[in-house]
This record gives structure tokens, C-alpha cells and sequence, in this order.
């Protein structure tokens, strides 16, 4: 093999070809690459191989490449905007090597596989937004307001993937003086939790119109869900308020119990009105509901299992904290209590579940 | 879960020697520090981690309010400190995790016996108003944004097969894969923001722990007037200008890094 042919197959291969000292300094390039940058080599060889990139890039390139390169003496695909003699950019592709005492590279030109990436950026962010809009739309409507009453709620979708979650809440009024009150969690998630969530939360509202009381409205809904097929498995706690005289019905199809908060006394979790939840084999006979008594300035915290359950400790221990923690923030306003329990129980963890905690205090 | 496990806390040398602790900077983990600490595991008891969010730490842990200045990873410093009872510790920074150093020895001047900052900025941003030059400007920190969100795409598909058929060093595709495929890129991309647009300028006065700058030639993320701002506003500190270039003397130059850290600790 002549010195020339290796020579041309080096000055004129279909990629760019850089040798570096280990700290950069440029030995040796190719004319592909004086040709991609539109600069002669005499201005290339003598200068380190990052200040060829935007300044962006050479923050990357010493704080990831260069060590990535000591470190495995290989870095590869990489993703730069180099600069041409112009001060336009070029989007490119390297690849690394160490050898000896030098470093190779090559350099591709990459501008329409950046623009796709580009795409996908944006088809990513479009994909959340229209998650993110599509969840507000599910769980649309004005909390009820009142004098004898005060409700807030704290809602986190699950963070990975498309951010829909199965939890969901819902407060309304069903005539002038009763409000409805509502806590549930489809399984799942991601769109077709959040689509079920959506149609269950509709039925809830449609069957509380017709005056069923919170066991009888759950059975209702259980026909619904076996009939069409659609919930199986979900959990919820349907609650009825009366406001003139803080009367509270509940019922709870395999939902978390709510904690109540009576005036002068420690939280406690009410486990009656207890049912199987929706769809469930074998099917629930009929559904019972309890009736509370709530004195003035009474709480009650509707909430879901994404508050509590964690991987790293048993359920009793999660929902022993949890009353702590409502405990801890009882003389705070219903929203401030849904929030500050909710940051409070997660304690910075980033939860694989929704979290859906509402939270309702009745002043009499 | 403690501190320690939740930073992937590894110790190495003499169990009652004097506590040493390295902290990586910004798009590594504690594997940068290999080739330095064992030359300080014959006469000192050496403790590693990881920043949340990188290497081996728990991700899940990750609060972007706790996380939103460089006082939360302070914190996590101090966390470890006490959760191991170090006392009299000698904190070894590098670039980010040097100021992140100098916040924990300002919260609790009593528990550092000396601070050892390698490449330290106390602001990337230029400020015209305060005649200050940090090295870059805003728009060049949405480049390095913007160069994270691209080369990420790479990274987990990409990069850990082609550093995990590295058969002839096995151990260290198991690392580096570890160190840059596990690092998530939502938190990378935090940690780069709040890295790159802290100003602790003032905050250098408050940290009254004999301290000594590590300052590289041509270093680009802190070029050598930064280092000197560094040591000029540091109450007590030392400046030592390598030979080495780069940002990463602990990788490129681990035996000059060895010697001048020696020697400080040593006068």
C-alpha cells in the first residue's frame, strides 16, 4: 500500500478526522473537515479540539466527555455544534478514541438527524401538554363554597410517562343545603386509567342527581361498571354532607378509610361503611354507609393510597404517619392541610403513583 | 432511609484516621475521585457519594424545592457528616461541589478542618453591574441545556451497550454506565440549571475554614480570574495554579491533584 493512497483515503474520507493531544490540542485534521468547518487547517492545528464547539458544548465536553474519555478511553456518538470559519454551526456526531498518547476522532455531519431529534423534543412536549390538558378537562368543576365550609385539594399525577393519572376527586352540591363529596382510584394509569377515571367520575355525579344515598349510589355504580364493563377493581369513597347539621353519610368500596378529625380530639381513620370494590369477584351484596355526627370545626381527609404506600415500609406504618401528619397540620385551612400533608407524607419522594388527598373542614 | 444509603456513601482507608470526603462536580459521580483517594486511604478514613440523581444515589429521593440552590446538596453533606459523626473533616470539592463544600463549612464552620476546592466558581454568569466575569453568558447556559437534552437521547439506548461490550475492562463499563446511563436526565438538566446560574459570591466570606483553590490552565468552566476571585474572597485560603489542563485534574493529572492536596494538608 502506497503512502499516497493511505493519504487519500485520510484527506478525503467521508467524515472528519481529528488527532489530539490528550488535552486537546489539535495535531492533525483532514480536508473533510477543513471543508465542514470552512476553515483552513492552518487555524485548526495548535488549538484544543473544544474550542471548536459552541460554548455550550465545551461546558459538555469537560464535564462529561473529556472525563468519560480518561475514564473508558472511548466516547461515542456524541452530539456537538461545531463552529465554522463563518460563526454558523454545524450539528455533528463524534466518536472517540484514546490511542497511546493521542485521541481520535471522527466527525459526521448530523444536521437533519438533529432536526428529527428536534421533532421528537417537540412531539414529547406536545404529548405532555395535551396529557396535562386532557387531565384538567377530566377533573373540571369549581369546588362548592360556602360559609360552613371549607375544601381543598392536593393532586399529583404519577410523574413517569404521560402525566394522566386514575385518581380522582370531585365535590359538588346536591341541592342547596348537601354537598357531595368524592375520593377514588381507577387501576392503573396513563389514558385509559384516566379515560375510565373520567366516565366513572361522570357516573358519580349523575347517579348522586338522583337523590341515591352514598351506599345506594355505590351499588348503582357497580351495576354500572359490570354492565359495561368499564372500572373493574376501582376504589372510592363516596361521602354526603349536610351542612345545616354537619351530618356526614359515608360509604367506602375497598377505599382507604377518611380520617376525621373531631374539635379537641387526636385523628382518627372511621373504618365503617366498608364494601368491596367496584366489579370485584365475588360481587358485593348490598353496600352499607355509616353516618357520622361532625362538630363544628370538624376535618375530614379524603385521600388515596399514593399518600401513604411506599416500598420501603409496611402499610399500617404509612397510614399511622399519616394521621400524624394530619394531626400536624389540622389548624391550617382546608387547601394549605391538603398540600402541607401531601408534601409532608411524599417528604420529597417522587411517587411511581398518583396522589390525590382532599381535604374538608365543616365550621357549622 | 439514611443519608448514607441514599448517597451510595462508600469508605475506604483507616477506620479512626482523620475523615476525608470527596464530592463530584456536576455530570459525574464519586467514580471521578479514583485515581486520588487512595492515596489518602493509607492515613485518612475516606468517605465517597453521589449527588442525588447520580451514580448509585436513590433518584427517588429527588425534590427539585430541596434541590433548587446549591444549599440542598450542602445539606446532604452535612446529613452524611452526622450521620457518620465526622468531625475535624477535611472536604475535598470539585468544581460545583467546591462551593457546595464551602456552604456546608459556612452552616457548621465547627465540623471542617479544612476545605480543598478544585476548579471553583462562585458564579458562571458574567454580572456587567458588579464587574464581574464569570466565563459565560446566560444564552451560553441554554447551549449546554439544550447539548444535555440532545446527547441524552443517546445515552440510555446508545451509550450502555457500547460501554458494556468494553470486555477487556469489564469493570469499567459496569461504572460508566452506572456513572452516565443511570444519571437521570431530568435531574442532570436541574442540577446543570442551578449549578450554572448560582451566585454564591457572597457567600465566600461566610466560610471561615483554611481553605485551598485548586486552579487548572485553560480550564473553560472556571478559567483562572474566577479561581483567583475565589481565593481573593475566601477569609483564608491558599491558591496553587497547576500544570494540568482541563477541568478535571482529578482524571487528568491525579498525581499533581495528590501532591498539592499533600501539601496543603500537610502545612
Amino acid at each position: 500500500v502506497s503512502g499516497g493512497w493511505a493519504e487519500e483515503l485520510f484527506e478525503d474520507a467521508p467524515c472528519g478526522y481529528v488527532t489530539a493531544a490528550l488535552d486537546g490540542t489539535i495535531l492533525r485534521v483532514n480536508r473533510t473537515l477543513e471543508a465542514l468547518l470552512d476553515r483552513p487547517r492552518g487555524e485548526l492545528v495548535g488549538r484544543r479540539f473544544q474550542e471548536l464547539l459552541t460554548v455550550g458544548g465545551r461546558i459538555y465536553h469537560e464535564t462529561h466527555y473529556a472525563p468519560l474519555l480518561a475514564m473508558a478511553g472511548t466516547a461515542r456518538e456524541i452530539a456537538v455544534d461545531l463552529v465554522r470559519g463563518d460563526g454558523a454551526t454545524v450539528p455533528a456526531l463524534i466518536t472517540s478514541v484514546v490511542q497511546g498518547d493521542v485521541v481520535r476522532t471522527i466527525v459526521f455531519e448530523a444536521a437533519d438527524r438533529r432536526r428529527y431529534e428536534q421533532e421528537l423534543v417537540r412531539a414529547r412536549d406536545r404529548e405532555r401538554a395535551i396529557a396535562g390538558e386532557l387531565q384538567r378537562g377530566l377533573l373540571r368543576g369549581e369546588l362548592p363554597r360556602d360559609p360552613a365550609l371549607d375544601v381543598g385539594v392536593a393532586y399529583l399525577p404519577a410523574v413517569s410517562g404521560l402525566e394522566i393519572g386514575g385518581d380522582w376527586y370531585d365535590a359538588f352540591w346536591l341541592d342547596e343545603r348537601r354537598v357531595g363529596l368524592v375520593v377514588g382510584d381507577v387501576v392503573g394509569r396513563g389514558i385509559a386509567a384516566g379515560t375510565t377515571m373520567g366516565e366513572l367520575r361522570s357516573a358519580v355525579r349523575a347517579l348522586a342527581s338522583t337523590g341515591l344515598a352514598p351506599g345506594a349510589l355505590l351499588e348503582a355504580l357497580d351495576g354500572y361498571a359490570r354492565r359495561h364493563g368499564v372500572g373493574a377493581m376501582t376504589t372510592l369513597a363516596v361521602g354526603e354532607l349536610d351542612l345545616a347539621t354537619g351530618r356526614l353519610a359515608l360509604a367506602c368500596a375497598g377505599h382507604p378509610p377518611p380520617a376525621i378529625v373531631q374539635p379537641g380530639a387526636p385523628p382518627a381513620f372511621d373504618w365503617g361503611g366498608r364494601s368491596t370494590p367496584l366489579d370485584a369477584a365475588p360481587a358485593s351484596g348490598a353496600r352499607p354507609q355509616i353516618e357520622l355526627a361532625l362538630e363544628p370545626g370538624a376535618t375530614v381527609v379524603f385521600f388515596t393510597d399514593g399518600v401513604f404506600e411506599r416500598v420501603d415500609r409496611p402499610l399500617h406504618t404509612g397510614l399511622d404517619h399519616l394521621l400524624e401528619l394530619v394531626d400536624r397540620h389540622r389548624a391550617l385551612p382546608a387547601g394549605e392541610l391538603a398540600e402541607a400533608v401531601t408534601h409532608d407524607a411524599l417528604a420529597g419522594r417522587r411517587t411511581t403513583d398518583d396522589v390525590c388527598l382532599l381535604a374538608l373542614r365543616w365550621t357549622g | 432511609m439514611p443519608a448514607t444509603t441514599r448517597h451510595n456513601v462508600q469508605q475506604h482507608g483507616l477506620a479512626d484516621g482523620a475523615p476525608m470526603v470527596f464530592s463530584h462536580g456536576f455530570g459525574c459521580d464519586q467514580n471521578m475521585w479514583r485515581h486520588v483517594w487512595p492515596a489518602f486511604a493509607q492515613d485518612h478514613r475516606v468517605i465517597l457519594f453521589d449527588h442525588l440523581g447520580h451514580g448509585g444515589s436513590d433518584r427517588a429521593a429527588f425534590d427539585p424545592e430541596r434541590y433548587a440552590t446549591l444549599e440542598g446538596y450542602a445539606a446532604d453533606v452535612l446529613e452524611i457528616c452526622h450521620e457518620l459523626d465526622l468531625r475535624d473533616v477535611v472536604f475535598v470539592g470539585h468544581s460545583v461541589s467546591a462551593m457546595i463544600g464551602g456552604l456546608a463549612a459556612a452552616a457548621e464552620p465547627d465540623r471542617f478542618a479544612r476545605l480543598v476546592m478544585i476548579g471553583p466558581s462562585a458564579r458562571y454568569i458574567d454580572d456587567a453591574d458588579g464587574g464581574y466575569t464569570g466565563g459565560f453568558t446566560a444564552g451560553d447556559i441554554d447551549g449546554l441545556l439544550a447539548s444535555l437534552e440532545s446527547n441524552y437521547l443517546g445515552w440510555s439506548s446508545t451509550m450502555a451497550p457500547v460501554i458494556m461490550g468494553n470486555e477487556d475492562r469489564p469493570e469499567l463499563g459496569t461504572e460508566l454506565t452506572n456513572t452516565f446511563c443511570a444519571t437521570d436526565p431530568a435531574i442532570a438538566h436541574h442540577f446543570a440549571r442551578v449549578t450554572f446560574l448560582s451566585d454564591n459570591r457572597a457567600d465566600l466570606a461566610r466560610v471561615p475554614t483554611r481553605s485551598l483553590v485548586l486552579q487548572c490552565a485553560a480550564d473553560v468552566i472556571a478559567p483562572t480570574a474566577v479561581g483567583e476571585y475565589v481565593h481573593a474572597h475566601l477569609p483564608d485560603s491558599e491558591l496553587v495554579m497547576m500544570a494540568a489542563t482541563g477541568h478535571c485534574p482529578n482524571l487528568s493529572a491525579p498525581a499533581e491533584t495528590i501532591a498539592a492536596i499533600r501539601s496543603f494538608l500537610s502545612s
